[in-house]
């Protein structure tokens, strides 16, 4: 308090200086000693489990599937911490980075390469208590996978398939489409259900319903060797069929930008009659429809039907003190029996083979079983690159000018492979 | 430390230099009064704005990812930016924003300020009015907006109806998506300048305006000579305010269209957030920050040194 006002800033910003770099430094050290969560043993341990949910009611559904871990191992308990789904991946970053993560981590397959650094590979695990991989569907096994290490088991998966109004289909005389119907088909059929304020399709430019529509015309992938390769020839020429549903064949309507639910909103109000979706969306959707919906694969291209799986399952986190515990408890919360529940609830595309009848039941939609298997033979999981939450966002932004016809389509995707390319 | 008891040592009609040293001691202890008192909002300030900010000016000088090594890149980040011809957009976005936004909203709310002069019926009702967008949470005023913007939406169907034409894509077309976006923010915002303004204006005496008006002033003499000089104070308030959170923007652009089409909307802060948070660079995201803050920082000052020229405070 003696010191002129300018000494002491001098001062003040001196001490702060040294401040920040004792921090700089501190933090420059990622030793992963934190303090983890989950202290115990293989048979008794407190575990929190970090998920995505929607609300109170989600909340509640989920923390059943936690109990199972409980009914299984009685010295084991599972505590869901509930985020919503975007602040999810926000703080799960955080508290990975910081070694203060809980033992069990929701994970995505799109995103989980960005992630796989803080989680444990767990096939060790999978070994020792003997989990059956071959009870799951192949595509989401492998998609949980990072450089060929299994990071999560899964609970949910599912191709992308076709989702259609029946009601729209028999007005316009089209007939319904089957596995195994084509490319042509599919664009004569949306030509002649747009009109009258009407189209036969709307699509945004997302990550997977992008790949799965140039998958299906060309066969190209968006990763090569683990890089990006938007600009390879046969990607570019699928883009741009795809861009083309919007930009000329104009059986899409133009797309809004950023705006997540603009696909379900104008498919269930019955704006257009088909859109390209995962089955986890499917009975949520029957139930919001006032109309008859129905499942079909992708169009085949030249080489047949060719879409992506994605889905999401559960992973353990390094700081985990009790990785044994955590491994058990994910074995529990994706066996057959909360599977099931979560199936007959409508919750989620069963990952396990078991669980399908019921989720077929719940669904009630003729022709779904026989759509699904078809698509799921004819999927592989889309595996993403470190970056790949740039690239899908990317897409989103140029994707959306290269439909609207602001840009054209190599352009779009020359600007997001400079963009997001070193990176992946 | 000098105790409050010690005697004048100064003998009278010292110079003028020397202050007089019965006072100075009473001066420091209040100083030191000051300093404890100061104290808990000083520790707070420290460490949760100052520190956060020093700390980010030393991880925007580094690759900085949530996961995996950092290492050390000087300026590399912000030559990065500098060349980086999104990052460029952006801050031409944000720039272009604050353009439009600032003098619309301080026009919209002035005006309608004064248009609910004293002598309008219901005011209050209306201020409460003009008032609600600004409590009711961004996000849920953002998605009614969305509905009327979005293709086959209300905008859309009712000019299909009425003229039979569509509506421009507003949330999907470069040219219209950030238009849309400032109009949605001032219909947002507009209602806290109206309330400054509108207290600002009651306090204007009567009495001069009616002196102006005897004198022979007309209303919008009375408005320049007399009104404006007496609500010039509010007025640097209220575009000081709106400037810097107008340069902060993310919330709009965010919920209603993501920053696209393209790059058309995205912000600084957007910007900012998307690197830290969603691709996990936080070197980049904190390089980034501080650009925003050094504009503001900039603006803020220039606006400071130039309020001497209009801004009245003695009346």
């Amino acid at each position: 308090m003696y010191r002129t006002p300018a000494r002491a800033r001098r001062w003040a910003i001196a001490t702060l200086s040294a401040l920040a770099l004792t921090a700089v430094a501190a933090c420059g050290g990622n030793d992963g000693s934190g303090s983890g969560d989950g202290s115990g043993s293989a048979d008794k341990a407190d575990l929190t489990w970090s998920f995505w949910v929607g609300g109170t009611e989600d909340q509640a559904a989920w923390q059943k599937v936690a109990d199972q871990a409980t009914t299984d191992n009685p010295g084991i308990t599972v505590k869901l911490q509930g985020t919503d789904w975007n602040n999810y991946w926000a703080k799960i970053g955080t508290l990975l980075a910081s070694g203060k993560a809980p033992c069990i981590i929701g994970m995505q397959s799109l995103r989980l390469a960005s992630y796989a650094n803080a989680m444990l590979p767990l096939d060790e695990l999978m070994q020792k208590y003997g989990l059956k991989t071959e009870e799951f569907d192949k595509p989401i096994m492998e998609g949980l996978k990072a450089d060929g290490k299994q990071i999560a088991i899964p609970y949910d998966s599912g191709p992308m398939v076709i989702f259609y109004n029946k009601d729209l289909f028999e007005a316009a005389g089209v007939a319904e489409p089957k596995p195994g119907w084509t490319m042509d088909e599919f664009k004569a059929a949306a030509k002649k259900l747009t009109g009258a304020g009407r189209t036969g399709l709307v699509t945004t430019p997302g990550d997977l319903g992008v790949a799965a529509w140039v998958r299906t015309q060309t066969g190209a992938e968006p990763l090569a060797d683990g890089k990006l390769a938007l600009t390879d020839q046969k990607f570019v020429e699928g883009f741009e069929g795809y861009a083309d549903f919007v930009r000329t064949d104009k059986f899409a309507p133009q797309v809004p930008s950023g705006s997540t639910d603009f696909e379900t909103t104008q498919f269930v109000s019955g704006k257009s009659a088909m859109q390209l979706n995962g089955p986890w969306s499917l009975i949520d959707t029957k139930g919001k429809a006032k109309f008859q919906v129905g499942v079909a694969p992708i169009p085949a291209g030249p080489d047949g039907s060719k879409t992506y799986t994605a889905g999401s399952g559960f992973g353990i986190s390094r700081s985990c003190k009790s990785p044994d515990a955590a491994f058990k408890a994910i074995m529990s919360m994706t066996g057959e029996k909360p599977l099931t529940t979560l199936a007959a609830a409508g919750r989620a595309y069963p990952a396990r083979t078991a669980a399908h009848d019921a989720w077929f039941a719940a669904a009630k939609i003729d022709g779904a079983k026989e759509t699904l298997d078809y698509a799921s033979e004819n999927s592989i999981p889309l595996v993403t690159s470190k970056n790949w939450v740039q690239v899908a966002d990317l897409l989103n932004r140029f994707g959306t000018q290269a439909l609207n016809g602001e840009i054209p389509p190599d352009q779009a995707l020359k600007t997001i492979q400079d963009q997001a390319g070193a990176g992946s | 430390m000098v105790s409050l008891n010690t005697p004048t040592a100064a003998p009278p009609g010292a110079p003028a230099g020397a202050a007089p040293a019965g006072r100075r001691p009473a001066l420091r202890r209040d100083g030191r009064y000051a300093g404890l008192f100061l104290a808990p909002s000083l520790a707070g300030l420290a460490l949760f704005t100052l520190f956060p900010t020093v700390m980010a000016l030393g991880i925007s000088l580094f690759d900085w990812p949530v996961f995996g090594e950092r290492t050390f890149l000087g300026i590399d980040n912000y030559t990065h930016l500098l060349n980086d011809p999104v990052f460029r957009r952006v801050v031409l976005n944000t720039a272009l924003f604050v353009v439009l936004y600032v003098p619309l909203n301080v026009v919209v709310s002035l005006g309608l300020a004064v248009w609910l002069g004293p002598k309008i019926r219901g005011r209050q009702a209306f201020r409460v009015l003009f008032f609600i967008p600004v409590m009711t949470p961004m996000v849920a005023n953002v998605m009614v907006w969305r509905l009327l913007f979005q293709p086959g939406g209300l905008i859309d169907t009712g000019m299909q109806s009425w003229f039979g034409v569509d509506a421009p894509n507003f949330l999907g077309s470069s040219s219209w998506a950030m238009p849309a976006i400032v109009a949605m923010s001032i219909w947002q915002g507009f209602g806290y300048n109206f309330l400054v303004f509108s207290a600002a204006l009651d306090q204007v005496p009567q009495s001069q305006l009616e002196s102006a008006q005897i004198d022979g002033a007309g209303p919008l003499q009375r408005f320049r000579y007399v009104t404006w000089p007496m609500i010039t104070p509010s007025i640097f308030f209220a575009t000081t305010m709106t400037l810097i959170t107008s340069f902060q923007v993310f919330a709009q652009p965010f919920i209603l269209t993501q920053g696209g089409p393209g790059v058309s909307t995205q912000t600084i802060v957007m910007y900012v957030y998307n690197q830290g948070w969603q691709f996990l660079t936080m070197g980049l995201a904190s390089a980034a920050g501080w650009v925003l803050f050094v504009i503001i920082m900039g603006i803020t000052a220039i606006q400071f040194v130039g309020q001497k020229r209009w801004v009245h405070y003695d009346v």
